[in-house]
């Protein structure tokens, strides 16, 4: 019975997901910056471990690279299963991992299962020496990363009016167009503001009830509006891994009855790579401008 | 999509382990799309293996690449892109034969060639062509042994 339990096909997923959840547990304790970030190693070391992990136990399995790569993405399946329950993590957050845990956990078995039919103890105990020195490195480490993303539109309207929907705007009724929103991403759908002047608070109010408070800073009216976010919410669907600094609507009069709106979002994530998820960061970032410019361009070209 | 990649963000192929990482992702797209594919890969593989002097190794920018001696005989992207090259003669000669055999996909105007596996005809195709190319490293091999 528990020889069926523990075959080395199934230790093979048990033992590497054990792994991989002890070692991320591991790095929480090294770290000494935790405030919810998850870094480098997490999503690209600790899986490529879990790979080779993985093939250790199928080591003496004969098949071919079309069962190790389908048994490498059940192991992934496994391990993201295991993210929902054990890391709480949203099904937003494991859509967009998901296609980084899977290549590292098919490169790592790829790996291993070759690096052991070679069989050489000493190649085999390098290579998960250097790894485990790269994850302790990487734990130990400082992680801060901020970014900057910004977006333009004409508005056949002059300043003046667009400025009032910079300010405030009604409830966006349209759904989101971007296939995040549309999957369950929260996306804003209205800002109100108590009172037109420096120092005002603001308020940006998501499509799942989150609300964003905000605090006017810079009130150059009919040109610059900027904004401090107060206080965000902290939820297993991104809000947790990204936190929106700052944010900047700038109008520039193109005296022909237009106004180019320029869009601006000051970030700071809390998940590395940013190779990877600066990618996302930006483009969700992108569309959530992109949604408010549109339904302010909407609303000040209006007759 | 591949090419797409390629032609836009192949530059960042010299960052070690992303043409890698690329690979994976391109082996996850095959097992989804053509599975039988990684199959046939794995048949080139055994066969090439079972000559004289070869070796599989890992191309440096991903894939499954084949070797006689130190001399690279050719490679297989995970999507099922064999890379070879032979010399501009011979590449002009079998594009004749297969209009499926291209320049090579970022070396047009070389010997390297680009043949898309996609098909368990193509896998033989495939073997023909490298064992056309393993002959010709061979032959070269025993001329320099034969040079006095």
């Amino acid at each position: 019975m528990l020889g069926k339990i523990f075959s080395p096909k199934n230790n093979g997923f048990l033992l590497s997901n054990a792994f991989g959840m002890a070692t991320i547990g591991i790095s929480k304790l090294l770290m000494k910056d935790f405030n919810g970030t998850l870094i480098f190693s997490e999503f690209v070391i600790v899986p490529f471990l879990m790979g080779i992990v993985s093939a250790w136990f199928w080591r003496n399995i004969n098949f071919g690279s079309r069962q190790l790569a389908a048994w490498s993405c059940y192991n992934t399946i496994i391990a993201l299963l295991l993210s929902a329950i054990i890391l709480k993590e949203g099904v937003i957050c494991l859509i967009i991992v998901a296609p980084l845990l899977m290549a590292f956990i098919i490169m790592g078995s790829s790996v291993g299962y070759k690096m052991f039919k070679k069989n050489n103890q000493t190649l085999n105990v390098s290579v998960f020496v250097i790894l485990f020195g790269i994850f302790i490195f990487d734990s130990l480490s400082v992680h801060h990363y901020e970014n900057n993303v910004a977006d333009t539109m004409v508005i056949n309207a002059p300043p003046a009016k667009v400025w009032k929907y910079v300010v405030a705007y009604k409830r966006i009724e349209t759904p989101g167009k971007y296939w995040l929103f549309r999957i369950g991403m929260p996306s804003p759908v209205q800002s109100t503001a108590e009172g037109y002047y420096l120092g005002a608070k603001r308020k940006c109010i998501f499509s799942n009830g989150y609300v964003f408070d905000e605090k006017i800073v810079t009130y150059d009216e009919n040109k610059d509006l900027t904004f401090d976010i107060t206080k965000q919410p902290r939820d297993p669907e991104i809000m947790g891994h990204i936190d929106i600094l700052r944010g900047q609507f700038l109008l520039k009069d193109n005296h022909d009855g237009t106004t180019t709106l320029t869009g601006n979002s000051w970030y700071r994530l809390y998940v590395f790579p940013v190779w990877y998820y600066d990618i996302w960061a930006e483009s969700v970032t992108r569309n959530v401008h992109l949604r408010v410019m549109e339904h302010i361009k909407e609303l000040s070209e209006a007759k | 999509m591949f090419n797409f990649v390629v032609k836009y963000w192949g530059f960042l192929k010299f960052i070690p382990g992303l043409p890698h990482l690329f690979d994976a992702w391109l082996k996850l797209w095959t097992l989804i799309t053509n599975p039988k594919l990684l199959d046939w890969i794995d048949d080139v593989e055994k066969e090439i293996l079972t000559w004289p002097g070869t070796t599989a190794t890992t191309h440096k920018y991903g894939g499954l690449q084949f070797n006689y001696g130190k001399t690279e005989l050719g490679h297989i992207h995970s999507n099922g892109l064999l890379d070879m090259l032979l010399n501009r003669k011979l590449k002009q000669q079998l594009m004749h034969l297969n209009n499926r055999v291209q320049d090579h996909h970022i070396l047009k105007n070389t010997g390297w060639l680009s043949f898309y596996m996609e098909t368990y005809g193509d896998k033989e195709f495939v073997l023909e062509l490298f064992e056309m190319v393993y002959q010709v490293h061979v032959d070269k091999t025993n001329n320099k042994r034969n040079i006095p």
